[in-house]
């Protein structure tokens, strides 16, 4: 079809579209229209064509149906993807209808038109970099699509359809991954390679006419605020809307870390309150967990650290779960990444001996490249040639041949079908790209070793290519001892220059920005990581210096290149200089050449930036910053510090092959090799910040390397920095800092006892620098322990672990562990709260363990926290030093000797007078022993409970607290050794009063936690000390306390009782244990005991034993207090008067009946007991219902003739008086004579009994006598008599009312 | 155009079969997933399940558990399922590796650990179509009566769905709404293609 009748159907078309009733019509015209439109774009004079077209399509903008409308949009978009050199003019229907009424439009031309948009931006970001300008259609299309950024950022915000204005917001997450740099891919391997956006900001890196990275990436900046803004509202937003921002915020967090931070706490502060009324909440919460789900499946560093926070937040999300599950995924995931690793270098570690076989024969300088360089380097070589391998491959078909007739090794079978494959061209490209990301990376780089032969023979030329800060390739090529490596810097620097393709070199300023340790592909190692990764692994693993000879040789052939095109670039930029159009168009085709259109697949260009940025992290250039602050330093110092990394690396790394492997092939391949950075001489500043900044990067490093690679070399590495960095503060502390991180892992610990030896071995072999070097060591040691106090919680044993350890604990370190423990100065703080004090101790005591040495001076420190005056120190103090330290044999004399050393200073504390007088004291004891003149007035006063004895010379100077402090720890020791409590029992008499209060307190739980084995106590018991009474009767009351006593005990305290100490006292405990013949001998003691006392033995009498039961009923005692006879018994009256009022008082055991039992038994008795009388009396004022049986005992006495007895006789009458008108019958029972004189002393009786008597029946019986004294039968005579007896007698019956 | 909906369970035996089945015999566009790395089938016991690739048909397995122990697969329903199963498709289909399936309007899935890998896997996606997608999690037992159970509800979502015109506008009404009457929890989310 001629283009003219193309261009006429195609207007017919699009009239139909216009005006055709049918919408079908309309639709397919539309339609049919825009495949002419397609068609013809080809055609050379399309842009007349699409002139006459474009108004007619744009027309239909204003159509009526909907349907039309959005069959216009997916045409425009069509159109302007394939022709968007003319599409300019239509891109006002795109933003009008942005805003169309029908959502379904506006939805689609938002996604038209953000397809449009991310062509527009590649578009223009290739055609400058292809030809070095940027055409005004190109220009224009991108002001369009500013406005359609701008429009569709309003519809995000706008109150509208949702439909919309999910799709804006989405378009503001992709504006937002455009125009921020994606800075780390390492840590997404996974999602890099996916991202659809092939527009990559970097392109820009060397400057634009039409697009500023700085303003792409405000505006992004911006892009990211709205969404932030819409997060922040809420509110007013329907769910669906929330959850979208929720999701977008979270991709641009995982895929761009510099939001990563604002990200997430954006996040986290949402405000589940601030959801809109009509939103589904919980998923809006579920989008938030996802999201942080999302991130801890990250393992960006800096996503990496807030892990700890996702896993917080993620648990009170109630998704602890997912979270573990997926930690234990990512975990997993960098094992494997680890595990490959290994393999790839245990495989690399077999190759050498090969390759020395090969080496001794002589060979052709090609040979030596291709297959003799060590696999390290050609792993190097690898990836270019993996890059270029399409090109070379096709070049070097003649090579595929030869093998093929042969039988083929893996590696030749690889090679051929990577050659069949590229045969194919496009078609082969993709299985091409899978069948290298499966390939191992070992049998990769084998591919490449091999292929390598095909390689260019004559080793070009080294141009002098300057690095940006690199002056020293223009120093001299003399010095033979200059280390390889340092060749291998520059030019490996220089590599990307020429080596990598289009998008990379942009790269080599942003990667060598940072640490390049930071993105050590191990890392992003992930299970869709390509092989590629592997291989930079491999890259790294092996990355030593000696890599020369094919660095050199790589490096040649890329400056075989004509020298790249003048392209405007800044000094800063010199890498970025060679374009990628350039290079395709000037190289010499024999070459292997690098280019868009010949490498378009990703995978290579992924490969590509892999090595690039391998190469950097390899050359460990510090960081520009570092760079610019030290201008004024020379400007070789990077490479130099590298030089000095590296050599001392080499010290270290047993897999390094031999430089002198290297050297004759450097020789003969680069003849010509151009100068080598000369030996800079640095001031001591300078050395020392290069020390610094190593340190720096190793320690970087560790956020990488997970593994235990280059653990050994890492670890020597520091130590012998550190050792040379002298006693820097930042130094230490940033060794410090990381290592403390680290310290869960262990890793860290090693490291600090890697140091810590080192500097010790420093210390011991090096005299001269003995003084430094050992305060090195002793601030490090020092600061890496405070830090572990500082920053690991308490129950952590590192601290421990790091002062069992180290080789050497300074004396500072002593004073460490004693501030920790029980230091008072710094009580404020609440660092030392009780668990550093336990963990402390707890260092301690394995100290005390490990480190005999020392041991002397942590027992002191333990020994001197067992007397600290807090009581919870002290108390943990002396659980270890008791429990733990007191066991070991060696030391528990010393223990001992402390503990006793400080009962004794607290006995003999008020050390002036008032030991003077305790010294007096014993002298004049020890002269004239009377055990009664100790126990006499002591026992007599002392209060058992509280001990108060009357201690008159103990002194104030000693508080109940302070005694309390120092003898703790002696009773701990013996709950551990009773024999030990000697000594207290020793010094007891001696002790002042705030002492023997201490005493008395650890004593019952002395005696309780050594329970019934106390073998040593009763052999104390046997034989007390003098003065010792109140502390043994303490002693036994609680060791007879709710239990039976034993019979050992039993028998010892009797002994005693008999033997030595008559104080009944002590057998007070014991009583209960006594049968009846036993307590009645000592009865009249225990009587004569005072009150309480007395009370304390009644209880225990009566109590009995469980086996054997009371000694005496209540009765037997009463009849046994009344046995006793003041005369014969030495009792006085008083107490045995005292005793009986005690057991009245206990009326519930001396009931009545008890009484009636025990004076009927008495009554019988003869003599009659002396307070007789006084108890019955006592008795029937108590229980007056006894009164009947008292008028029988009275009778009873009558007829023993009681008046013959005058003490009892009193009473009898007083008795008789009380108990009257009862008594009347016993009276009228006297004799005359008695009876005339007791009317005669209680008169009053007189009355009354003689009505009584006058009674008919009774007179009857009374004899004449009575009848006569009663004055029945010559009264006048009787009353006078009677007269003169109450007035004799007053003295007697107030006497008798005495007793 | 008609909606497309995708069914996905763990191993897609049970809770998304019973659901493919229903929708599928009600005239929608439905395919199901698995997300696990493998099916498993019960075994004899808790330690010994039945474990497959995805991809093994489902007559295949009927056969394998038929010769190993049918009264017990007859027993446990798994003979049944298997039985229901293939007569719905030829073998389970694994989510992760969907992408030639084409897109979805709606992703039903039966428990939060398959919301989440779905979720994670339409994230790491190309998203260049900008075609959005609602992911909605309803929480299903993995038994045979809880499935049903599911799999009716999941029927009346997918017809409200099919009822409203501009999902987006409504989501959130539809799914308290659902919440409410039939007293399930349900999530959902958005994603993209």
């Amino acid at each position: 079809m001629s283009s003219s009748s193309q261009r006429e159907q195609a207007l017919s078309l699009l009239a139909a579209a216009n005006n055709h009733g049918d919408l079908a019509v309309k639709l397919s015209s539309l339609k049919q229209a825009k495949d002419i439109i397609i068609i013809s774009s080809i055609d050379d004079d399309f842009s007349l064509f699409a002139d006459q077209l474009f108004p007619y399509l744009v027309q239909l903008q204003s159509s009526h149906h909907s349907l039309v409308r959005k069959t216009l949009i997916e045409v425009v978009e069509d159109i302007s993807l394939k022709t968007m050199e003319h599409s300019p003019v239509l891109m006002p229907v795109l933003l009008t209808l942005l805003n169309d009424d029908d959502s379904v439009v506006a939805r689609h031309s938002i996604v038209a038109g953000t397809h449009i948009f991310c062509s527009v931006l590649e578009e223009l970001a290739l055609q400058f970099h292809r030809h070095g300008f940027v055409e005004r259609w190109l220009e224009e299309m991108w002001s369009w699509m500013l406005k359609f950024k701008d429009a569709v950022s309003r519809i995000a915000l706008e109150a509208r359809p949702v439909g919309p204005r999910l799709l804006a917001i989405k378009f503001l997450e992709i504006c937002v991954l455009l125009f921020m740099p994606d800075n780390d891919s390492r840590g997404h391997i996974a999602e890099v390679p996916k991202s659809s956006q092939v527009f990559n900001i970097s392109w820009l890196a060397g400057g634009h006419p039409v697009l500023d990275s700085i303003a792409l990436q405000s505006e992004a900046n911006r892009s990211f605020m709205i969404l932030l803004d819409l997060l922040r509202l809420a509110s007013g937003h329907p769910g669906c809307i929330t959850i979208s921002v929720v999701n977008s915020l979270a991709t641009i967090g995982r895929r761009r870390q510099v939001h990563y931070s604002s990200v997430l706490s954006a996040l986290l502060d949402f405000d589940a309150n601030l959801i809109s009324k009509g939103a589904h909440t919980p998923s809006i919460q579920y989008s938030l967990r996802t999201a942080f789900l999302g991130f801890l499946r990250s393992t960006h560093p800096v996503i990496m650290e807030s892990r700890e926070k996702l896993l917080k937040v993620l648990r009170a999300m109630n998704a602890g779960d997912a979270a573990d599950q997926v930690m234990r995924q990512v975990d997993k995931m960098i094992r494997n990444g680890e595990r490959a690793a290994r393999d790839a270098r245990a495989s690399k570690d077999e190759q050498p001996s090969s390759h020395m076989l090969k080496r001794s024969t002589p060979m052709d300088q090609e040979h030596i490249v291709s297959s003799d360089s060590s696999s390290k380097r050609s792993r190097y070589g690898s990836i270019i040639q993996s890059e270029s391998g399409q090109n070379h491959s096709v070049n070097g078909v003649s090579t595929k041949a030869q093998p093929l007739a042969n039988g083929l090794t893996p590696v030749e079978q690889m090679i051929a079908m990577i050659g069949a494959l590229l045969a194919e061209g496009e078609r082969g490209a993709e299985s091409l790209e899978i069948l290298i990301s499966q390939i191992h990376p070992d049998l990769l780089a084998d591919i490449v070793v091999t292929n390598m032969k095909h390689l260019p023979k004559n080793p070009p030329l080294l141009t002098t290519v300057t690095r940006q800060n690199g002056p020293p390739t223009s120093s001299s090529l003399g010095a033979p001892t200059m280390p390889n490596h340092v060749l291998t810097n520059t030019i490996s620097s220089e590599l990307p220059t020429t080596a990598s393709s289009t998008n990379l070199q942009p790269d080599l300023k942003r990667e060598s920005r940072r640490d390049p340790r930071r993105l050590d592909p191990r890392r992003g190692a992930l299970p869709g990581g390509t092989s590629s990764e592997h291989i930079m692994e491999d890259f790294t693993t092996s990355a030593q210096p000696g890599l020369a000879e094919s660095d050199v040789d790589m490096s040649a052939l890329f400056k075989r290149q004509p020298p790249p095109p003048p392209v405007l670039s800044s000094a800063e930029n010199a890498s970025e200089i060679v374009m990628p159009k350039a290079e395709t168009e000037s190289h010499d085709p024999e070459n292997i050449t690098f280019s868009l259109e010949l490498v378009p697949d990703e995978q290579a260009t992924q490969v590509g930036a892999d090595m690039e940025f391998n190469i950097v992290s390899d050359v460990a250039t510090p960081p520009i910053d570092y760079v610019n602050k030290e201008l004024n330093a020379e400007k070789s110092t990077d490479i130099v510090m590298t030089d000095e990394e590296h050599s001392l690396s080499f010290m270290d790394d047993d897999q390094l092959s031999p430089c002198t492997v290297d050297t004759p092939v450097l020789e003969e391949t680069s003849v010509e090799l151009p100068v080598v950075p000369s030996y800079v001489e640095l001031t001591e500043k300078q050395q020392k910040d290069i020390r610094k900044l190593a340190i720096k990067r190793i320690i970087d490093s560790y956020k990488q390397l997970r593994g235990a690679e280059f653990m050994q070399t890492r670890m020597a590495l520091l130590s012998r920095l550190v050792a040379q960095v002298d006693a820097d503060d930042d130094v230490i502390m940033m060794i410090q800092k990381h290592i403390v991180s680290d310290y869960q892992d262990q890793k860290g610990h090693e490291l600090v006892m890697h140091v810590l030896y080192h500097l010790h071995a420093l210390k011991m072999s090096d005299s001269s620098e003995d003084s430094s070097v050992a305060f090195v060591y002793e601030k490090f040691l020092l600061g890496v322990a405070k830090c572990l106090l500082d920053v690991l919680p308490a129950n952590d044993k590192s601290f421990s672990r790091l002062f069992s350890e180290a080789p050497f604990l300074p004396e500072s370190a002593f004073k460490l562990l004693d501030d920790i423990c029980c230091s008072d100065n710094n009580c404020g703080k609440d660092i030392r709260d009780g668990d550093r004090v336990h963990q402390g101790l707890g260092s301690l005591w394995s100290l005390i363990l490990g480190r005999p040495n020392n041991r002397q001076a942590f027992l002191d420190i333990a020994l001197r926290c067992a007397v600290h005056p807090k009581d919870d120190i002290r108390s943990k103090a002396i659980r270890l030093v008791a429990n733990k330290l007191y066991v070991i044999e060696i030391i528990s004399e010393k223990i001992e000797d402390f503990a006793t050393n400080k009962l004794l200073s607290a006995v003999n504390k008020p050390v002036s007078e008032a030991e003077q007088r305790t010294e007096g004291q014993i002298g004049s004891q020890e002269t004239s022993i009377s055990g009664s003149q100790i126990s006499e007035p002591g026992t007599s006063n002392i209060d058992p409970a509280t001990g108060s004895q009357s201690d008159s010379q103990s002194d104030s100077s000693m508080s109940p607290a302070l005694a309390q402090q120092h003898l703790s720890l002696f009773f701990a020791l013996c709950i551990k050794k009773p024999s030990l409590l000697q000594l207290v029992f020793d010094r007891y008499d001696y002790a002042p009063k705030a002492v023997k209060q201490a005493i008395h307190r650890h004593v019952p739980i002395l005696i309780r936690a050594l329970g019934p084995s106390y073998k040593d106590l009763l052999k104390i018991i046997s034989d007390p000390p003098q003065g010792s009474e109140n502390l043994l009767t303490l002693v036994m009351q609680v060791m007879c306390e709710g239990t039976t006593p034993s019979a050992d005990l039993v028998v010892t305290v009797k002994r005693l009782y008999e033997t030595k100490l008559k104080d009944a006292t002590i057998l007070i405990p014991i009583l209960s244990t006594f049968t009846k013949n036993e307590v009645l001998p000592i009865f009249p003691r225990l009587v004569q005991l005072p009150l309480d006392k007395f009370q304390t033995a009644l209880a225990h009498i009566l109590q009995g034993s469980a086996h054997m039961g009371p000694a005496l009923t209540p009765a037997e005692v009463l009849v046994a207090i009344h046995d006793i006879s003041p005369e014969k018994d030495g009792v006085p009256l008083k107490k045995v008067m005292d005793a009986c009022s005690a057991c009245f008082e206990q009326r519930t055991v001396f009931t009545q009946q008890v009484l009636a039992k025990a004076l009927n038994q008495m009554v019988d008795q003869t003599p009659l007991p002396l307070l007789f009388m006084r108890t019955v009396i006592q008795a029937i004022d108590a229980f007056p219902k006894l009164v009947d049986f008292v008028m029988e005992l009275l009778s009873k006495l009558v007829s023993k003739q009681v008046w013959r007895m005058p003490k009892l006789w009193v009473g009898f009458l007083k008795c008789i008086s009380q108990t009257q008108p009862h008594s009347f019958r016993v009276l009228l029972q006297l004799p005359s004579p008695q009876l005339e004189g007791a009317l005669n002393k209680y008169g009053s009786l007189r009355g009354p009994l003689a009505a009584y008597a006058n009674q008919p029946s009774i007179k009857a019986s009374l004899p004449r006598s009575t009848l006569q004294a009663l004055g029945l039968a010559s009264e006048p005579q009787l009353q006078q008599q009677n007269h003169a007896a109450s007035f004799n007698n007053p003295d007697k019956s107030a006497k008798v009312q005495g007793t | 155009m008609r909606l497309r909906y995708a069914v996905v369970c763990s191993s897609n035996q049970n809770r998304s079969m019973e659901a493919h089945f229903l929708l599928k015999r009600e005239g929608f566009d439905v395919c199901s997933y698995g997300t696990g790395t493998h099916v498993k089938l019960p075994g004899p016991s808790l330690r010994e399940p039945n474990v497959y690739e995805f991809g093994t048909p489902y007559k295949q397995m009927f056969d394998d558990l038929r010769r190993k122990d049918p009264e017990l697969y007859k027993r446990n329903g798994i003979l049944p399922m298997l039985k229901r199963n293939l007569a719905v498709k030829t073998a389970p289909q694994r989510w992760q590796e969907n992408g030639p399936d084409g897109q979805f309007d709606v992703v039903f899935t039966f428990e939060e650990k398959v919301f989440d890998v779905v979720v994670e896997d339409l994230h790491n996606r190309v998203q260049v179509l900008l075609k959005p997608v609602l992911v909605i999690n309803l929480e299903v037992k993995d038994n045979h009566e809880e499935a049903a159970v599911g799999a009716r509800q999941t029927l009346t979502l997918c017809q409200e769905r099919e009822a409203i015109d501009r999902w987006e506008d409504v989501i959130d009404d539809v799914i308290s709404t659902f919440e409410r009457q039939h007293r399930r929890k349900v999530v959902y989310t958005i994603s993209f293609y």
